[in-house]
């Protein structure tokens, strides 16, 4: 499939499932996750680092858009697609050059794991700092974050599990 | 020259970065400006459009308890129609217009919560008017577009609230910590304040947004420190259920400008 038409209906269906289904969820009234980061992961590694970071704007602002977040979800999914190179160049040998795109198959599941993870990290707490925007609610904020984040990473490896594994077949 | 273009040129993924961050904070502490948080908000008409599009399937999941609340709700009304009011309670109650409008995205799981509803301007919804339900107070309209509009909910950082007891009428403001939807805390209540468990709350007519006696909620449990003027914590258990939102009235109030106008000689 063409690489350009997959990433753009990645994009909407991730931004969907955000904003319909995912946005609408409550769990023990502590935690929200958010899928919608894997959209800025799998883009290809080759791609130009200034592009990712406009696409993650892109698609933060849409999710700000319907969820009257204001900013939040922009400013944390740009500072995503700004660590991104970085932490690539921890799971892969040549800073991610050697790759052809970024999933589940390239990196395997531990390296995949750690790439998801650190970046998700990144992006949680930026998100849950800036939305209280105030430190005497510090360790609520923390553990909001902490416990988003450990959903958000579940639900993405299945996610991109599913859909690597329908590729390989 | 060519040197300047060259450093733009080696470091421009972080002047891209730089300036995409700035927006989106700039976008964060701009929130308050008026025409901007409009276009970047979700009573904007296609998002407006997106949204009641899939609220309008969502809805048949709730319809039978939608038409029972309904139901209770007209029962009250037709009692209350019963004792005519006097002359006076009459010019009262007119002070205030209902406008109905359903909800066409809930949010209570956030830090700072915000509603949209579909009506707007063309409703005559304006900005800073009350939101309520039969049980008591939701929120605060914010941006307004011709057919939509946001609300600011109780359960959000911005949003404190003057309330009363209704044994005492003592004073006391409400605001939210973020943590359950179901709680909310009462500050700024002086020591010398008798507070039981089961007290219940509601609006005062400090502000000019609400009436005077809308319900808010019941007092579920208090700290008191001999030390301290001000009682350390009341929690506060919400007459509405955030969870479970159809429905709403915004309130109108008709003598608004002729109070904001008296007052304003004051400053």
């Amino acid at each position: 499939m063409n690489d350009i038409l997959k990433h753009t209906i990645r994009f909407f269906i991730l931004a969907s499932i955000q904003i319909l289904v995912l946005n609408n969820v409550q769990i023990s009234g502590y935690i929200n996750p958010f899928v919608y980061i894997l959209f800025i992961m799998l883009l290809p590694p080759k791609m130009p680092k200034a592009i990712v970071l406009i696409l993650a704007f892109i698609m933060g602002f849409t999710i700000d858009v319907f969820s009257d977040s204001y900013g939040i979800h922009s400013s944390a999914t740009v500072l995503l697609a700004f660590f991104r190179p970085k932490v690539l160049a921890l799971v892969s040998v040549k800073g991610g050059e050697d790759l052809e795109a970024i999933g589940m198959k390239q990196l395997r599941i531990n390296r995949f794991f750690t790439y998801s993870g650190i970046l998700c990290l990144i992006h949680h707490f930026t998100l849950f700092y800036l939305e209280a925007f105030r430190l005497n609610e510090f360790f609520d904020t923390f553990l909001r974050a902490l416990y988003s984040s450990v959903i958000s990473i579940s639900m993405m490896i299945l996610i991109e599990s599913l859909f690597s594994n329908q590729k390989s077949r | 020259m060519r040197n300047l273009f060259a450093f733009f040129y080696r470091y421009h993924v972080f002047f891209v970065f730089m300036l995409l961050e700035i927006t989106a904070i700039g976008m964060l502490i701009q929130t308050h400006h008026y025409q901007y948080s409009r276009f970047a908000s979700s009573s904007n008409s296609w998002s407006g459009q997106i949204l009641e599009q899939f609220n309008n399937v969502t809805d048949y999941f709730s319809l039978k308890k939608t038409n029972r609340l309904l139901a209770e709700e007209n029962a009250l009304i037709r009692n209350r129609s019963l004792q005519l009011p006097t002359l006076e309670e009459n010019i009262y109650k007119n002070q205030h217009q209902y406008i109905s409008a359903k909800i066409i995205k809930n949010s209570y799981n956030k830090r700072n919560n915000y509603l949209t509803i579909n009506k707007g301007s063309m409703h005559g919804i304006e900005n800073g008017m009350g939101v309520i339900t039969d049980a008591g107070v939701v929120g605060i309209t914010r941006d307004v577009s011709p057919n939509y509009a946001t609300v600011m909910s109780l359960l959000n950082k911005n949003t404190i609230i003057s309330t009363r007891f209704i044994k005492s009428n003592h004073f006391g403001e409400l605001i939210w910590d973020g943590k359950s939807h179901q709680f909310a805390q009462l500050k700024s209540v002086e020591k010398y304040v008798p507070v039981n468990v089961g007290d219940s709350l509601v609006t005062n007519s400090f502000s000019n947004i609400f009436p005077e006696g809308i319900p808010l909620g019941t007092v579920n449990r208090f700290e008191r420190d001999e030390n301290k003027n001000f009682y350390t914590s009341i929690e506060v258990a919400l007459s509405v259920d955030f969870s479970n939102l159809n429905y709403i009235y915004v309130l109108k109030d008709k003598l608004k400008d002729e109070r904001m106008k008296l007052e304003s000689k004051n400053e």
